[in-house]
């Protein structure tokens, strides 16, 4: 059963600068986060926001004004690298993990995403619901919690 | 993942959103065990056992053969491929998106 538990990988070439790919990841992430599906909130989120410091926050705001926490910051190393904590909905106390590099290439950068640690959410706490339909975050939570 | 629409995981994820079933799915990790020995590891009874096999059956979570006098229920692999299946193609969409602004803004750019 480790393959359920493996670290999940994928990379993409951009043809842009790693400045400009880091930025648009995290300052820029509300011009391309598909709101919409990809959220606590669905078509209640108004923004998307990434903080871009060690400690900085990853959160939707609703149209009320109400903001859910999707993970935090734990490293920050412009351009290179991100890694962040990853509980959008789920117990912040036993969170994946996602790490981006972006490197540099003769035709622009290479962007590797990993997102791992999913034997972290063996042990579950509440997981927020509300109103919402879980959509993938139930999925995540509920996987996490199988593959455990 | 679209928020609203029944997708083909739906019955799946009914099946591990409850603590009980989850239990069970700890426990069948160890491998095949009857209803006997479920109920007698949780603090639930064996009907209630009963009613979330079947749940969970249907859910493709579990399956079931007899053993003799009992039936044994074992955890379907399958149903939890799948649900990694799924994990895997998770971040596909955002990074499309991702790629698609980040090369389109450094073109505005030039």
């Amino acid at each position: 059963m480790t393959v359920i538990t493996a670290p999940v990988r994928k990379t993409l070439e951009l043809t842009c600068s790693p400045e400009r790919a880091f930025e648009t990841f995290t300052n820029g992430i509300d011009s391309w986060w598909p709101k919409a599906d990809y959220s606590i909130g669905g078509t209640s989120v108004v923004e998307v926001v990434f903080e871009p410091r060690e400690g900085g926050r990853i959160f939707e705001i609703h149209d009320d004004g109400k903001e859910f926490d999707w993970g935090h910051v734990i490293s920050c190393e412009r351009p290179e690298r991100l890694v962040f904590t990853w509980h959008p909905g789920t117990d912040p106390h036993t969170p994946t993990e996602v790490e981006v590099r972006f490197t540099a290439t003769g035709s622009g950068t290479l962007v590797e995403l990993e997102h791992r640690h999913w034997d972290r959410l063996g042990d579950r706490a509440g997981s927020v619901r509300g109103g919402y339909e879980g959509g993938w975050v139930e999925v995540l939570a509920a996987y996490g919690r199988a593959a455990a | 993942m679209v928020t609203g629409a029944r997708t083909p995981l739906e019955p799946l994820l009914d099946a591990l959103g409850d603590g009980t079933r989850r239990a069970i799915v700890e426990l069948l990790r160890r491998g095949p065990m009857s209803v006997g020995q479920i109920a007698s590891l949780l603090p639930v009874s064996r009907p209630a056992v009963s009613k979330h096999l079947k749940q969970m059956q249907e859910a493709g979570l579990v399956t079931v053969e007899p053993a003799g006098a009992r039936r044994l229920y074992s955890l379907e692999d399958r149903a939890l491929v799948r649900l990694h299946a799924w994990v895997e193609s998770f971040w596909d969409e955002p990074l499309r998106r991702f790629k698609a602004t980040a090369e389109r803004t450094e073109r505005e750019r030039r």
